[in-house]
């Protein structure tokens, strides 16, 4: 009985500590985190002190310069890289490492060249999902790779894919799984802009075949693409020791048209805005003196 | 598809001239010999003598396929139970700096030494020949697999092991579908420099061992023999069936090596 008791204090506690920070809708909550890393030359801190909240079936982009820390950011909710100090909260708890409830597509696509489409998301499956049955996984990767028309192409290997089919394998894969975040390192970087236009609209899809549940946190050094798929654009300062410089809303209405969002004068806002708060160091007066 | 044929036609006609070009010295050494070493001619006539019933199988006399045979029988256990040993150790030294740290100096002690070194100890420890032979190539064709497997297990690339860490892979599925598909051309290359040690060092060690074998057969038959017609032939011999195992090895290490 006492026991009983004491439970039910430490939770209050904790809730009443957590609860500003975990609302029910609130996904990813990251409390004050940095990351230093030891080098050969010393200790070097990718981000410091970053504080920030996304709610559930948001998208977020992060936005910045090469060597910002943006991706170092996302692998602390992916659980890929260790906060030095603070911490994550993913899906209401602590992050310790990578977890099936958070999907991840890498920058490189990461897919083992030595296993067919169908394998890459089966392997995949059968780690993260094992209460499910053979047939259950099976019917999941056929469902996903269908979904991103990939069908016809599960027994090649990657190397046979372009790099379009690739990332949608990865992205497939993500998917597959089922999770509540999925964290997305410049997964387009790679692709021409054609390819990358139909992947966006690829991901909304999937996005809103879910309901716009999942919670989605993309790296990109890309404006347009962070505009068109954002809910809000975080832009980040300069590393060393990295900040968060502005968070930019994007008010624009779902569904986005790619070909009409472009006249918007809200999307022009926002880019304005966003371009500014990205090359603000080189302006025509700099090139002058 | 035309170019392909041109060039397998290329490689066959250098082929063909690197022949040419052994059988011109040879010939010329035999001539300034005056025949003590036997001519290309003379030596195709005891190669068909050799060959002349290969299979034969008395108590007192062995053909020369039961005697390549049995050659190839002690390489393939030597090298299979060295092979057994350094795969599996070479993924522990590959996936632990510390198993490396510990091992490679023994490593680095113990491979340099001769393979004529590791005969007595073995004829001591096993009391019987032919399975000193046998500990010899053992020994001798550990190294290369093992040093490639632990580099290939210690090289596989951030990439891959996150997809491991990413979707929570076990320990079994990381090793399957992960290290071993990865360090597979590794290992291959390793086994191909150890089938080529291991076919090396047998010859050495039937001359010590006696029994039957190709080894024994240059010994014997050749050299006491006063045979040299025959040491030529078991030479060739010995040369086309080292670059046949290389060969295989090399296919194999292709036909599992992939595009990212």
């Amino acid at each position: 009985m006492s026991t009983a008791t004491t439970n039910i204090a430490t939770k209050n506690i904790a809730d009443s500590i957590l609860e500003p920070v975990l609302t029910p809708t609130t996904a990813i909550g990251i409390n004050n985190v940095t990351v230093s890393f030891k080098t050969p030359k010393g200790t070097y801190t990718a981000v410091k002190e970053i504080s920030l909240t996304v709610q559930k079936g948001e998208i977020v982009s992060l936005i910045g310069h090469s060597g910002c820390g943006k991706s170092t950011l996302m692998g602390t909710i992916s659980g890929m890289v260790k906060p030095t100090t603070g911490e994550v909260i993913a899906n209401g708890k602590k992050v310790f490492g990578p977890g099936p409830d958070r999907g991840i597509v890498f920058q490189n696509y990461s897919l083992l060249p030595w296993l067919s489409v169908y394998r890459n998301i089966y392997e995949a499956v059968d780690s993260a999902l094992k209460e499910l049955s053979k047939a259950e996984k099976r019917e999941l990767v056929e469902r996903n790779l269908k979904t991103v028309h990939l069908w016809d192409h599960k027994d090649k290997l990657p190397g046979q894919l372009s790099g379009g089919m690739k990332q949608r394998v990865a992205i497939a894969r993500a998917f597959a799984i089922n999770p509540s975040i999925l964290l997305l390192d410049e997964p387009f970087g790679a692709l021409d802009a054609l390819t990358k236009s139909n992947m966006h609209v690829e991901l909304l899809k999937l996005w809103n075949l879910d309901n716009r549940e999942k919670t989605i946190v993309m790296v990109t050094h890309d404006i347009e693409e962070a505009i068109f798929l954002s809910d809000r654009v975080v832009v980040m300062n300069n590393g060393p020791e990295a900040t968060i410089k502005e968070i930019v809303p994007v008010p624009l209405e779902r569904p986005r048209n790619k070909k009409d969002i472009v006249h918007d004068p809200v999307y022009m806002q926002t880019h304005d805005r966003l371009l500014n708060l990205l090359i603000d160091k080189f302006s025509i007066a700099d090139i002058k003196d | 598809m035309k170019a392909k044929a041109i060039k397998i036609g290329w490689s066959v006609v250098y082929f063909v001239a690197g022949m040419l070009l052994l059988l011109g010295m040879w010939d010329m050494v035999s001539r300034m010999t005056k025949g003590e070493l036997p001519s290309p001619v003379a030596t195709w006539g005891t190669f068909k003598e050799v060959m002349t019933n290969p299979w034969q199988n008395d108590p007192d006399y062995k053909g020369i396929g039961i005697k390549l045979l049995s050659s190839l029988a002690r390489v393939g256990i030597g090298f299979g139970l060295g092979s057994l040993i350094a795969i599996p150790l070479g993924f522990v030294l590959g996936s632990s700096r510390i198993a490396m740290n510990i091992i490679n100096p023994i490593v680095q002690i113990l491979r340099p030494v001769s393979p004529l070194a590791w005969f007595p100890l073995g004829l001591a420890i096993f009391q019987d020949s032919p399975k000193a032979s046998i500990f010899m190539i053992f020994i001798c064709s550990l190294w290369p697999t093992l040093i490639n497997t632990s580099f290939g297990a210690s090289s596989i690339p951030q990439d891959h092991k996150n997809v491991g860490k990413a979707f929570g892979f076990s320990v079994w599925k990381y090793i399957t579908k992960i290290m071993l598909p990865y360090t597979l051309p590794h290992i291959f290359t390793g086994l191909r420099l150890s089938i080529g040690v291991a076919w090396m060092v047998i010859v050495a060690g039937e001359m010590l061992s006696g029994g039957i074998g190709l080894g024994y057969f240059v010994w014997e038959e050749g050299f006491n023999g006063g045979s040299i017609g025959k040491i030529l032939v078991a030479i060739l011999i010995i040369g086309a069936v080292g670059l046949l195992l290389d060969r295989i090895f090399t296919s194999l290490q292709k036909r599992f090596t992939y595009a990212v």
